[in-house]
């Protein structure tokens, strides 16, 4: 009960907080000569620009600061220049073999996700009777708790699992054993995949169904007249009008490829073996066992970050070659 | 909290079938074929049962007695069904403790989000003031940074301030308006209501505050519920924040239960049926919001339609 007290005293504190910040900005803009309607405005953003400076850019600073030091919680910061890095660079032992886990993983389930998410979306977009109800269960995967998918696939998976059961056939066939999906390494990514993939259905099949329905029918009577086929439609008018839809949602997948985290809390991974998330290395030197190596774990962060950097780079660089803007024709 | 993905997401579902669509009106779609049909129709129940036999598995498993777990060939239809272990499963862990926590924590920061969200989200749609659309932008940017570069000096922010263990971390940033991604919807809604009723509302000696709760707010209100339904979900859903911020029992959301106790079981004879039975009840409110949420998604849109 006290627990809740506190926070619910918390919270009225910011509320007041920001509430005086608001009506300082109101009434006191205005005396340095600012419009009334410019101080009202910046009364009205005052939550999100506290928020800012204090969850946002003060953090930021901070952790490139830490990056550099050797802070331990327990003791004042220490400055140790670029040696976090050139740890972690050279003598982790966990971190190459889990930014080569975290780079296939994605590099794996990213196009293999779009690809189904673009399936099921232009399935989704059929017109046949009850295509609504379709809908509503094909977005139910999504709409599931990510810790809770976690657990259900790694049961499914399992050794005796149901998974291993109904492929049972083919392994007899194939003349293999049954594959220990998290408990054999060779497995563990294919694994990851497998469960990940289970993401089709769901919001990004959504959004490129959104995509898809906003391509103007014209288009197709159009090239129908032309006699063109299904496949000739769909690489001529559906990927290049889908295209920007694709561009974002790719852009939003390598970024979540990067920070994927549950599957590696839940699933114990050796990092100095088959390796694990990155973001999993960040934790555990940051958070889990005892650890606090605020320096060394904020140094690894910025690391993830230029990965992020690299890879959505490339992928805009990339977006010149394939992704086809309307307006960019007109103009 | 939430990105910019789920932000999509929602847009998407506010583009529901049950709405009249362009093509369909000027009929320039022609019918399908009686062919085509069948196999549209098959490939959907494909799908259909990639998506509901793992539900269903994760349901037939959690009716299962412990010796059933393992028989091979699997069990389909659990016998005999043990019902209770939906009674077990409460007592092996303080789940109701945990349950009262989870809806704490998600009303609170539910609640703190969307109001707060709406205020910032009305301050850039309507009012000029220097650097808005530079701040606009920044806030965009937060959208795509990823939350582990703050992760270490926010938890640092609130072992000063003598919060770890506590409630807080998890609820009170939601007032400082937390959703870039929320904000950036509900300033599209505020932009497409025309200005005219501000105005009156104002001759007739409104403050910006009354006009804000006594007109937009109202107006906005399927945007607001769509909002509330994805930030629901999204604190409901909420792991690492937990995971870092608190250590005692008492203090856990179910989400955070559910993990000690896939770490607890033994590995000799896991108890998944319990695992799957607590999966399900956590999973039940966000199925039943989703459900009965649908046609606030369709209201967003028909009000943005209407107003566009």
């Amino acid at each position: 009960m006290a627990g809740y007290l506190l926070t619910l005293g918390d919270m009225a504190l910011a509320i007041v907080g920001i509430a005086l910040a608001s009506a300082a900005a109101y009434k006191l803009l205005p005396l340095l000569g600012m419009k009334r309607e410019a101080a009202t405005g910046y009364a009205l953003i005052m939550p999100w620009l506290l928020g800012f400076l204090i969850w946002t850019a003060y953090p930021i600073l901070a952790s490139l600061f830490y990056s550099f030091t050797d802070f331990n919680v327990f003791q004042a910061p220490n400055f140790v220049g670029l040696d976090n890095y050139v740890r972690i660079l050279t003598s982790d032992t966990g971190f190459w073999p889990s930014l080569r886990l975290t780079l296939l993983y994605g590099a794996l389930s990213l196009p293999l996700g779009l690809a189904g998410a673009l399936a099921v979306a232009m399935l989704l977009a059929r017109h046949v009777r009850g295509i609504g109800t379709w809908r509503t269960l094909y977005y139910l995967p999504a709409v599931i708790p990510g810790v809770a998918v976690i657990l259900l696939w790694r049961w499914l998976l399992g050794t005796d699992g149901l998974f291993n059961q109904a492929l049972s056939p083919l392994y007899r066939v194939l003349g293999v054993d049954s594959p220990s999906w998290f408990t054999d390494e060779r497995f563990a990514l294919p694994g990851l995949i497998i469960m990940s993939l289970w993401g089709v259905f769901g919001s990004n099949a959504v959004i490129l169904l959104a995509g898809i329905k906003n391509i103007p029918g014209q288009l197709y009577e159009s090239a129908e007249l032309d006699g063109a086929g299904n496949l000739a439609k769909f690489t001529n008018i559906t990927i290049p009008m889908l295209s920007p839809t694709l561009f974002y949602t790719l852009i939003l997948g390598v970024i979540a490829a990067v920070k994927t985290f549950e599957p590696g809390i839940f699933i114990k991974l050796n990092p100095r073996t088959i390796g694990t998330f990155l973001q999993v290395l960040v934790y555990n030197n940051a958070f889990a066992g005892g650890n606090s190596r605020m320096g060394y774990a904020s140094a690894m962060s910025w690391i993830m970050l230029a990965v992020i950097l690299v890879l959505t780079l490339l992928t805009f660089r990339s977006s010149a070659a394939w992704v086809y803007y309307e307006s960019d024709k007109k103009s | 909290m939430m990105n910019a993905h789920t932000l999509s997401t929602s847009l998407a579902i506010l583009d529901d079938p049950v709405l009249p669509r362009v093509h369909d009106e000027d009929g320039s779609i022609k019918k399908q074929s009686a062919v085509a049909q069948m196999v549209t129709y098959a490939l959907l129940s494909l799908g259909g049962l990639v998506i509901l036999v793992p539900l269903y598995w994760m349901i037939a498993t959690s009716l299962k007695s412990d010796s059933n777990l393992f028989v091979l060939p699997p069990q389909f239809f659990p016998n005999p069904i043990v019902w209770r272990n939906y009674l077990d499963v409460w007592t092996i862990q303080p789940f109701l403790l945990y349950f009262v926590n989870t809806i704490f924590i998600t009303l609170l920061a539910m609640t703190g989000e969307i109001f707060s969200c709406a205020l910032v989200a009305y301050g850039f749609a309507r009012f000029r003031f220097p650097g808005r659309d530079l701040l606009f932008v920044v806030l965009l940017g937060t959208m795509m940074l990823p939350g582990v570069i703050t992760m270490i000096p926010s938890f640092l922010i609130w072992r000063g301030l003598g919060r770890i263990d506590t409630f807080s971390p998890l609820t009170v940033g939601a007032v400082f308006a937390w959703g870039p991604a929320y904000i950036f919807l509900l300033r599209q809604f505020f932009m497409s209501i025309p200005a005219e009723l501000e105005d009156a509302a104002v001759i007739d000696g409104a403050n910006t505050l009354q006009v804000f709760a006594d007109i937009m707010l109202p107006l906005v209100k399927p945007a607001m519920l769509a909002i509330a339904v994805l930030s629901f979900s999204g604190n409901w859903n909420s792991f690492q924040g937990p995971l870092i911020y608190l250590n005692s029992q008492d203090k856990y959301p179910v989400i955070l239960g559910l993990y000690a106790f896939s770490q607890s079981i033994s590995q000799e004879a896991p108890k998944w049926n319990y695992m799957m039975a607590l999966s399900v009840i956590m999973t039940l409110p966000i199925i039943t919001l989703y459900f009965r949420a649908q046609k606030y998604f369709i209201e967003g849109l028909t009000v943005g339609a209407v107003i566009a």
